[in-house]
């Protein structure tokens, strides 16, 4: 067996960047084509990072002119992302077409669920006034404590109010925003089924592991490019792609709430960067110590967060399940 | 809800059947000094749905400087702080 590497805040960053575009580049074409046997890709831009790669890899695997980027605004979202997936198009010399997924979504009532739910918690809500976000409460990511969610609402002014989130409320909160997810897999699948093309799912090693992605929504794709990549990698890969600049020095958010929202602030409670080198280190058995000593921290507050790693992983097993069916006949 | 004055021993013994009820694992296994989160009993689901149920069953509110470890680490330490809050 190999020796393993000493641990160091390196460890993740790729070598040659060429060759693991060309290997991610070949296979996702033997897949599409040859496993799948469909032409081509679908792929949601949303102006972020992880979709952006995606588009470039698969503009690479199988020729712009068999890729189609599909923009799903709704009533939230920034209207930066159109602009910046736009671009992104442009560069690549792929067909982006707009899909607005706000009359489906205002049919499914996932604006009213979410918002009724808001109320319960904040009388004074009004979503024609107020805008609104989930966040995690910093329980410590390095105590052995569960994260909590708080629940903020901003007025016109900038103010915000902010209190826990019961239960009740944020269940009905999370599953109502999840229709906006679901609701752009089937856009997605209406235009790959369409063309005969692959939909290319754009989550990163993190929101797969760590289960930040809906099950069924940003989690149902046929193939996932980069699903394997720590975040840094993914950086590393869009600058040697030629993604836009904008698009890699903007901050990544959920672009999910009405009020704007980062995913550190929303899930992951660290910078990328650092998250990355801690799940390296968990997931590749490095100890508590090992990494403590190259990150500037103590044994304990890293078994913690090494503790809270494995509970995620368990928790969000399910979503990563497919369904079970093996009940009869085995 | 009112805070209600409520004794230590019945606090502590509905703590319990509700942990009791809402972990996956083998009872006997959680005893009142139990680490619910070190040992794996309680995920971060569980941790919101044990907030609402303290809440709404003892009348308390649970404030930021409140979310710490050792006021939810175990049976005997969640009953302590609840005990402490509805004498607020």
């Amino acid at each position: 067996m190999a020796q393993k590497k000493p641990f160091s805040k390196d460890i993740i960053k790729l070598d040659n960047v060429e060759t693991v575009v060309n290997e991610i580049v070949l296979k996702l074409k033997k897949d599409v084509l040859e496993k799948l046997r469909l032409n081509g890709a679908v792929v949601g831009i949303s102006g972020g990072i992880d979709s952006s790669v995606c588009l470039a890899l698969s503009a690479m695997a199988f020729g712009p002119e068999k890729v189609q980027g599909i923009m799903m605004p709704e009533r939230d979202s920034n209207p930066e992302s159109e602009k910046l997936a736009l671009k992104l198009a442009g560069k690549f010399g792929v067909r982006a077409i707009k899909e607005e997924i706000t009359s489906a979504l205002a049919g499914f009532e996932c604006y009213t669920r979410r918002d009724e739910a808001v109320k319960r918690v904040f009388t004074e809500y009004d979503p024609n006034i107020y805008k609104m976000k989930i966040g995690i409460k910093q329980t410590g990511l390095f105590s052995s404590m569960p994260p909590i969610f708080s629940l903020t609402i901003v007025d016109p002014e900038g103010n915000q109010k902010e209190k826990i989130l019961p239960a009740r409320e944020y269940l009905q909160i999370v599953a109502a925003s999840n229709f906006k997810q679901r609701t752009r897999m089937s856009m997605l699948y209406y235009h790959a089924e369409s063309l005969h093309y692959a939909v290319i799912g754009t989550p990163n090693k993190h929101e797969q592991e760590q289960g930040f992605f809906v099950k069924y929504g940003d989690g149902g794709a046929d193939v996932m490019p980069i699903g394997n990549l720590y975040k840094t990698q993914v950086y590393q890969l869009a600058e040697y792609l030629g993604v836009p600049q904008e698009i890699i020095e903007r901050t990544p958010t959920t672009d999910t709430y009405s009020a704007e929202q980062t995913q550190e602030e929303f899930f992951y409670q660290l910078p990328f960067d650092l998250m990355d080198r801690y799940w390296y280190g968990f997931e590749n058995g490095y100890s508590p110590k090992e990494v403590a000593d190259v990150m500037g921290e103590t044994e304990e507050r890293v078994a913690a967060l090494f503790r809270g790693f494995e509970r995620k992983r368990r928790t969000t097993e399910y979503l990563r399940m497919h369904p079970i069916r093996d009940y009869y006949g085995v | 809800m009112d805070n209600i004055k409520i004794d230590a021993s019945t606090i502590r013994e509905k703590v319990k059947t509700y942990i009791n009820q809402a972990v996956h694992v083998d009872k006997e296994k959680i005893r009142n000094d139990s680490l619910i989160f070190k040992e794996g009993f309680i995920d971060s689901m569980g941790f919101i749905l044990l907030v609402t149920f303290l809440e709404e069953e003892f009348g308390i509110k649970t404030s930021d400087a409140d979310l710490l470890e050792e006021n939810f680490e175990s049976i005997n330490a969640i009953s302590d702080f609840v005990g402490r809050k509805t004498e607020q």
